[in-house]
């Protein structure tokens, strides 16, 4: 039973109905899978479970809309690679401690509706907290990695690699967000 | 024997200049157009302008970290982690892992060695010294008198600023003496208006931040392949159109057209070669950062021009029967007196309204509120004073962490301009203090059997009182215009070295017994070797050094130029 299988069968089970863009969705977590991109390299940071836990958050998170969502722009492999490389042992523990509650909490079996509740949950936990905790990493690693991509910068942004000058301006109706590039 | 001799000759310049940064640049620029056949040594490795600004052109998505610091890297190069040293600039950085340096106090020695040095890390903020920053120390019989007055600068500050091009406004402020300006940045709609509030409410001036910024290239700044500033505020990467001054995109570039330039890199001064009878420097000695093969080069005339550290420890390395302690250290000067400005403190704020203000372009440049505090008729409980940098932006998707929310609105609101914020940063002055130091270890060496360098200095009394005014008069005048969540910040983490402002370490001064340099930035006891880079510095002022060493160093190119005409040298 593939993995897609597995969620249908689980929601079948719970009677629930699976919208267009969800089942949609479902197809896409399929590619995570089968996408084993270069970054992913042995050594991985998460379980392939856990992974697909992450790639269903940060999906939550920045969903595709009328543009590119979390997953089309590579956002959970790119947390993995953040995880591994950028973040010290201390945030990783807290990190995964996060992902297992996820994980105990059968989170992938969940209906949608249910899973955003769970975030929801976890996100007024975080807020008792100003400690880093696994929603804000996770929070800053999905936007990073989605607003940093190519398909998340051109769909979400007025994007100005050389904007040749520098003036105040008066914002126009539905003005999008100018964005230079990272300072980095 | 005779093939020594050719070998000599093939080694013999009329200049060395160790070093090709912030000054090393100039004293090649103003020597090789005064008609010297120089040689720049220059310890790192070629970086070439331009072609290796290899992170320069590239998108967000290019970089595989999105432009944050991996944590191996982050450990390898622990100077810079609480600055800007990030995905995109870090390759301008140099590794501390391989030349590590000891903290006997704590100390963020920051170095980029590689042509350009650490111009191509400058925060390119520009301002003249004051007169009172030269009088200083006299008033308030403090370290040394300097042996020149700012009226001694004011030819050379209006020479090197018109080659280095400076965006600016001109305000005729005693405090922040003019220079001359290519047009000014613009400023956004909230810092008009704490601009307008700070002048009505505290009569303090608040300026636009001047900038080595091309914002009009004038001929003679195209003449050496210099463009206009294209506002991507992307800098610390390297700028493909020249646009911001570094000796990489202007001095050198300048020497030469004059086809009596040479660069050699990977060439590590060990020490400067004595004449120990004629009291004069033959050349130096160097060992390849490679090969570890130690040659030797010969000039009349010697520029130190390494950088604060790096100069006075060549000097320190530089020892004879005439110089025990070090070369022109008789008065036990060299490595004492270091001094920094103080930073990681200010205040902040959220802006309400202004919702319908928004701005096009990445600015490369802030806020400057030149020093108050000691002027005129204020006297405070301390010493001397302390400016701000920083401005009002919109706040961009990042805010998105720390905002409650996720889902399809939560993404579309994060691709709109945010809410407006704000954040005044104070640079403050350090006093000289012989006690803070560095010294050369004794039995730690590098990989090329140099002596470690050992850091022993740390702020006083004088800065920590001079903080808290820093911080509340930095939510003062966020409060005078009337923002809201007005957070003043003193971040522990301030210590020397974070400002990347390091100076002082071979100071000028009227009397041998007191200083190691004298008025013209020579050393007292060894005419033909100058040093005109941060080790200069006789007191701290309070704004941003580079302008200063620029001046000093055309000036005392001129002097050695004619001294040697003279056959003084």
């Amino acid at each position: 039973m593939n993995r897609r299988e597995a969620v249908t069968h689980v929601a079948w089970i719970l009677g629930g109905v699976f919208s267009a863009p969800t089942l949609q969705a479902m197809s896409r977590w399929e590619q995570i899978g089968s996408q084993a991109s270069a970054l992913r390299q042995s050594g991985s940071f998460l379980t392939e479970t856990q992974h697909e836990i992450m790639a269903r958050v940060a999906e939550l998170i920045i969903p595709r809309t009328d543009t590119p969502g979390a997953i089309d722009a590579g956002v959970p492999d790119f947390m993995e690679v953040m995880l591994r490389d950028c973040y010290r042992k201390p945030a990783q523990d807290t990190f995964l401690a996060g992902v297992g509650e996820l994980e105990q909490k059968g989170f992938l079996k969940l209906s949608p509706d249910q899973q955003t509740t769970t975030l929801k949950q976890v996100e007024a936990e975080t807020q008792k907290t100003s400690d880093s905790s696994f929603w804000l990493i996770t929070k800053e690693l999905t936007l990073l990695g989605y607003y940093t991509s190519e398909v998340g910068v051109k769909a979400s942004f007025d994007y100005q690699p050389i904007p040749g000058r520098f003036e105040a301006i008066k914002i126009k109706p539905g003005q999008k967000d100018f964005m230079y590039g990272n300072q980095a | 024997m005779n093939l020594n001799i050719k070998a000599d000759k093939a080694q013999t310049y009329d200049a060395i200049v160790v070093g090709s940064g912030m000054t090393g640049g100039w004293a090649a620029k103003e020597l090789t157009e005064k008609g010297l056949k120089v040689l720049v040594v220059e310890r790192g490795y070629e970086l070439k302008h331009v072609e290796d600004y290899k992170t320069a052109m590239k998108d967000p998505w290019e970089f595989e970290h999105r432009g944050k610091i991996p944590i191996v890297a982050a450990e390898e190069h622990y100077a810079t982690m609480y600055f800007s040293a990030k995905e995109g600039s870090q390759y301008l950085y140099s590794n501390d892992k391989e030349n590590p340096y000891i903290q006997k106090r704590p100390f963020n020695w920051i170095r980029a060695y590689h042509t350009g040095g650490k111009s191509l890390l400058w925060g390119k903020h520009t301002y003249r010294w004051n007169r009172e920053d030269f009088l200083a120390n006299a008033k308030q019989g403090l370290g040394v008198d300097w042996p020149i007055r700012y009226d001694d600068l004011i030819p050379w500050y209006n020479y090197v600023e018109k080659f280095v091009g400076i965006s600016g406004q001109a305000e005729g402020l005693a405090v922040l003496p003019d220079s001359n300006f290519l047009p000014p940045m613009a400023m956004t709609a909230p810092e008009i208006h704490l601009k307008k509030s700070v002048a009505q409410k505290l009569n303090r001036p608040i300026t636009i931040g001047r900038v080595a910024h091309l914002t009009k290239p004038q001929p003679w700044h195209t003449a050496v392949g210099r463009a206009s500033c294209q506002f991507r505020n992307r800098c610390s990467r390297g700028c493909p159109f020249g646009a911001y001054f570094s000796s990489l995109a202007a001095t050198i570039p300048a020497a030469r057209q004059t086809n009596r330039l040479t660069i050699v890199h990977n060439a590590i001064v060990k020490e400067i070669i004595l004449d120990d009878k004629a009291q004069k420097a033959k050349g130096v000695r160097v060992i390849d950062q490679n090969t570890l093969e130690v040659r030797e080069f010969y000039a009349k005339l010697i520029f130190l021009n390494a950088g604060t550290i790096g100069s006075t420890s060549i000097l320190m390395n530089s020892k004879s029967a005439r110089f025990p302690n070090g070369l022109g250290n008789d008065s036990d000067q060299l490595g004492r007196n270091l001094m920094d400005h103080h930073l990681a403190i200010g205040a902040r704020a959220d802006i309400e309204g202004f919702e319908d203000d928004y701005f096009f372009g990445a600015r490369p440049g802030s806020l400057y509120i030149p020093r108050f505090r000691n002027w005129g008729n204020d006297k405070r409980d301390y010493l001397r004073g302390f400016g701000y940098q920083g401005g009002a932006s919109r706040a961009d998707w990042s805010r998105g962490a720390t905002e409650t929310g996720f889902g399809a609105d939560f993404k579309k609101k994060m691709t709109q301009p945010g809410p407006w914020k704000i954040n005044l940063s104070g640079f403050g002055e350090v006093l000289p203090n012989p006690n803070n130091r560095f010294y050369l270890s004794e039995d730690q060496k590098d990989k090329w059997g140099l002596p470690q360098i050992v850091f022993d200095a740390d702020f006083g009394e004088n800065e920590r009182a001079m903080r808290k005014d820093i911080m509340n008069d930095g939510a003062e005048m966020l409060e005078a215009a009337g923002f809201k969540n007005v957070v003043p910040y003193d971040n522990p983490v301030a210590h020397m070295g974070l400002g990347i402002h390091e100076m002082g370490t071979a100071r000028m001064g009227k009397d041998p017994k007191t200083s190691v340099l004298n008025k013209f930035n020579q050393v007292h006891a060894c005419k033909n070797v100058f040093v005109t880079d941060g080790s200069a510095m006789t007191s701290a002022s309070n704004v941003n050094p580079s302008l200063t060493y620029m001046a000093l160093t055309a000036r005392a190119a001129s002097y050695a130029v004619e001294q040697l005409k003279a056959g003084s040298l």
